[in-house]
């Protein structure tokens, strides 16, 4: 195995991350209500969220009857750092604020906090389409996240480490992406589930307007709506390295190759959202335990046999 | 005062209207829909969201006292646009806009309020149907039986199953009462109404469920002020375009389905019928037919919804267009518009399609929550039920 | 030094958040109050070198909590699980019991002679601990995984009210199956 290629900066790079995860989570939201107007047969669009943050800028915060304040805020400010702490074992090119030996489970431990985040933002409300939308993205979680924990062990048994930067090593040459194809579907999935995007968004559905979010105004609603797409950002991240070869590209500068390959991950994202229905936690619960997982295991085993093999 | 003149013009851009239809002001809804995409404004789904609060339409006592609540629950600033007719949307949301850059009348008003939020005054039965967003939560039953049962031993130190001093009724919320769930075991009971005013819903309807969990286990339908609608006006449904109300029903349920494409294709189909610029819709609605037909996961995911059989129909005296689940349902719609654009349909088949709304409580008692406002969509129920008192008279 | 300033701030937070289970009026508090205790612990075991432990004690727990909140409400019935209600029952017992256990914990703390280090921590700590903990009981794990999955799926089916007949009905050739609520396979 090649020397670790991922070195540690010091901790003041954390304000650059967050300015990065902040300018790709405006990338995400700016694409989305882009493709949003083009669909719509109009043109623009591209600066609504900018003129969305103002308008929640002047917004008041409201409460609701009996609402728990404290667990509601914490749930709606949450997503923003749980996506920072997120980003912190996230390699830009070679550099990375912490390379812990155990960053994939730093990863897996910083998604479930979105369990408790979402969940508490839509018990806080004390709204009954608050609280159902709460119930509801546990019911996704119980689908998701096990198929995900399984997803991230396959690069961790190929590269026979649990650290970010070794996993970036291990696929030098070849990416993951090629041998572990399901894996990686599994872990966007993943992805979709924790930031409350797209299809794995119900939780935030139209059927219970706007469920988590339906008692959200001005400023508690765009940290809200920030985390999320932040979370969507650092998964988007968090595939580079793992599944696509990390920093690894002809001509540009690893870091450059590390935003673009997030980027492009994270456009796909955003465009598969317009194009998908929701998956719905009653059907999408079966999907999760009976197709995904399996799916993900089977993967896991193949990798484990490939890894033998070779060795 | 600069930057805040200037922020509130930046955010002008992205206002969030919350829309109310009074039943029968389909086509004020429509044109007011249209005009908020022109400026880029979007709709809002709670009054928590919203902006602006745009009444469709001159509503009856009980719908007045609901968007009376609703503009109690905006957290400004806050705009409120009566619009009358079709005509005076514009120049009703170009004074919306004007009154929401006035910063020192947002702030006179936010002073005006009262801080914290309040539940609405219990009334007698009928009225309290309306209770919009269910904004105000666990709305527990308005019983006092229970109540007086219990007493307030609570405060007493009585031991509910070990756990003592137990507020019964904090801020005013009562305790739900209990009912054996469909594996017969007891379970709390919350009632929960939706309606009137709600994202992608017929006009007016009111459904009262009681669920238990997320299982609808009983349920009751109404119209909001059922007695003050009178004959067919200009904004009424019955006066446009039958394939186009049809269309805009389709996009209700592939909205709340989360078919976002597929939704904005029913819109751009709407509102080419409505512009009767006939090649151009007969083209929306081709794109829309094959979009429909071609979604493999929108049908896994409609699938199975609400399945009605032929002896279904007769029992609950449904049109045979209701035939199958929520996506025979939706094709079946999209298939008789695309018929009738292409002149193969009946040119005027209003009237065969009528859902009867007060079907409703027998079909949606044992559905499980988020397949309701799929259910209640896929019907194709005609948004201004007193079109049918009309029709009988 | 700040690593001292950390652990003493974590015990104060794990402590008091400790306490706040028993104080607080609320089913979700108490819950999530418990999570933000075991989440200092879980950073405290980080400051000690630990750092699989760590992570996986606070991804455990955040998800354990979770869970449990859903659990709370769901058997409280009579909803008082939404209402304002003390969080202690069987009070005399309990507070006996745990100063009990506290004093034995403490006293063992302060009165063992802890052994002086010998050695120092191996390079890779998580794959040493992975090897202590698994490594002469593989055969052991392995057979332990399996069996415990299918005492789970086992009580799950012996539990379920409804068995296959009732889905596929008496020569379990109904297709599709009878269920109250579909799933998203089609089985």
């Amino acid at each position: 195995m090649p020397e670790a290629v991922v070195m540690t900066v010091p901790g003041y790079w954390a304000v650059l991350a967050a300015v990065l995860l902040g300018g790709l989570a405006v990338f995400a939201a700016a694409l989305d209500a882009g493709l949003s107007d083009r669909a719509q047969g109009l043109g623009g669009g591209w600066g609504a969220p900018l003129a969305g943050t103002a308008r929640l800028l002047r917004q008041r915060r409201r409460t609701t009857v009996a609402a728990d304040a404290v667990l509601w805020r914490v749930g709606n400010a949450g997503m923003l750092m749980g996506a920072l702490l997120m980003v912190a074992v996230v390699p830009l090119g070679w550099w990375a604020l912490a390379d812990l030996d155990v960053g994939v489970v730093w990863f897996n431990a910083v998604d479930v906090m979105v369990w408790a985040l979402v969940w508490l933002a839509g018990w806080g409300a004390n709204s009954t389409h608050s609280l159902v939308g709460g119930y509801r993205f546990l019911a996704h979680g119980l689908a998701y996240e096990l198929p995900l924990m399984f997803a991230l062990v396959a690069p961790a048994i190929a590269a026979g480490s649990l650290s970010v930067g070794d996993v970036v090593a291990a696929q030098e040459g070849l990416w993951f992406v090629v041998w572990m194809p399901v894996a990686f579907v599994v872990f966007l999935v993943g992805v979709t589930g924790f930031s409350v995007w797209g299809p794995s968004a119900p939780a935030l559905g139209a059927d219970i307007a706007g469920g988590v979010l339906s008692e959200l105004s001005g400023v508690d609603r765009l940290v809200f709506l920030a985390g999320r797409y932040a979370f969507l950002a650092a998964g988007a991240a968090f595939s580079v390295p793992l599944f696509l070869g990390g920093g690894a590209g002809p001509v540009l500068p690893g870091w450059a190759w590390s935003l673009v390959k997030t980027a492009a991950v994270l456009g796909v994202l955003v465009w598969l959202r317009r194009k998908l229905p929701a998956l719905r936690p009653d059907r999408f619960m079966e999907i999760g335990w009976v197709v995904m997982l399996p799916a993900a295991l089977l993967q896991d085993l193949v990798v484990a046999l490939i890894v033998v093999g070779k060795a | 005062m600069g930057l805040t003149d200037a922020l509130a013009r930046y955010a002008l851009r992205a206002t969030h209207v919350l829309v109310v239809e009074v039943p029968g002001e389909w086509r004020t809804r429509v044109g007011l829909e249209q005009q908020m995409l022109r400026r880029g404004w979007r709709p809002a789904w709670t009054p928590a969201d919203a902006d602006v609060l745009a009444v469709c339409g001159i509503p009856g006592p009980a719908l007045a006292e609901n968007v009376g609540q609703l503009w109690e629950q905006m957290p400004g600033p806050r705009v409120r646009a009566d619009i009358g007719s079709l005509s005076h949307v514009s120049s009703a949301l170009d004074d919306a806009a004007t009154l929401l850059l006035d910063t020192p009348h947002h702030r006179a008003d936010a002073q005006n309020r009262p801080e914290r939020p309040q539940l609405p005054e219990p009334h007698g039965q009928s009225d309290d149907d309306g209770m919009d967003h269910g904004g105000h939560g666990h709305h527990g039953e308005h019983q006092s039986a229970d109540h007086s049962d219990m007493g307030h031993g609570g405060h007493d130190g009585m031991d509910h199953g070990g756990h003592g001093g137990i507020d019964m009724a904090p801020e005013g919320i009562p305790l739900a009462t209990g009912g054996q769930d469909r594996d017969g075991l007891e379970m709390d009971v919350l009632h929960l109404p939706w309606g009137p005013v709600l994202p992608f819903w017929p006009a007016g309807l009111v459904l009262r469920c009681a669920l238990q969990g997320d299982v609808v286990v009983e349920a009751g339908a109404s119209v909001i002020d059922d007695a003050h609608h009178h004959g067919p006006g200009e904004g009424h449904p019955a006066q446009a375009p039958w394939a186009a109300v049809r269309c805009d029903n389709a996009m209700a349920l592939l909205a709340l389905a989360g078919a976002e494409d597929v939704a904005v294709r029913a819109r751009r189909a709407r509102d080419a019928l409505l512009d009767g610029n006939g090649d151009a819709a007969r083209d929306a609605v081709t794109r829309l037919h094959r979009a429909v037909r071609r979604s493999r996961l929108l049908r896994w995911s409609l699938r199975g919804v609400l399945p009605l059989t032929a002896s279904d129909l007769e029992d609950h005296g449904l049109p045979m267009s209701c035939l199958g689940d929520a996506h025979d349902r939706l094709v079946s719609l999209v298939e008789r518009v695309r018929a009738q654009v292409h002149d193969r349909g009946p040119m005027n088949p209003s009237g065969t399609g009528a859902v009867v709304w007060d079907e409703l409580p027998h079909l949606m008692t044992g559905l499980e929550l988020a397949t309701v406002r799929l259910a209640v969509a896929s019907l194709d129920l005609d948004p201004l039920p007193g079109a049918r008192e009309v029709a009988r008279a | 030094m700040l690593i001292g300033i950390a652990f003493w701030v974590l015990a104060v937070v794990a402590v008091a958040a400790g306490v706040a289970v028993f104080v607080v009026d609320s089913m979700a508090r108490a819950t999530y109050a418990l999570a933000l205790s075991f989440i200092a612990v879980g950073v405290q075991i980080l400051l000690l070198g630990q750092s699989y432990l760590g992570v996986i004690t606070i991804l455990m727990m955040v998800m354990e909590m979770a869970v449990m909140a859903v659990y709370m409400v769901m058997f409280m019935g009579m909803n008082p699980a939404l209402m304002p209600m003390d969080m202690t029952h069987g009070k005399k017992t309990a507070i006996g019991a745990s100063a009990g256990v506290f004093v034995l914990l403490a006293a063992g703390a302060l009165l063992i002679p802890w052994p002086e280090r010998r050695g120092v921590p191996p390079e890779d700590v998580t794959a040493a601990l992975g090897l202590e903990i698994m490594g002469e009981k593989m055969l052991v794990m392995a057979v332990i995984g399996p069996v415990m999955v299918a005492t789970i799926v086992a009580g799950v089916v012996l539990a379920a009210h409804r068995s296959r007949y009732d889905r596929f009905g008496d020569d379990l050739r109904r297709r599709p199956a009878d269920d109250p609520q579909a799933g998203g396979v089609g089985r």
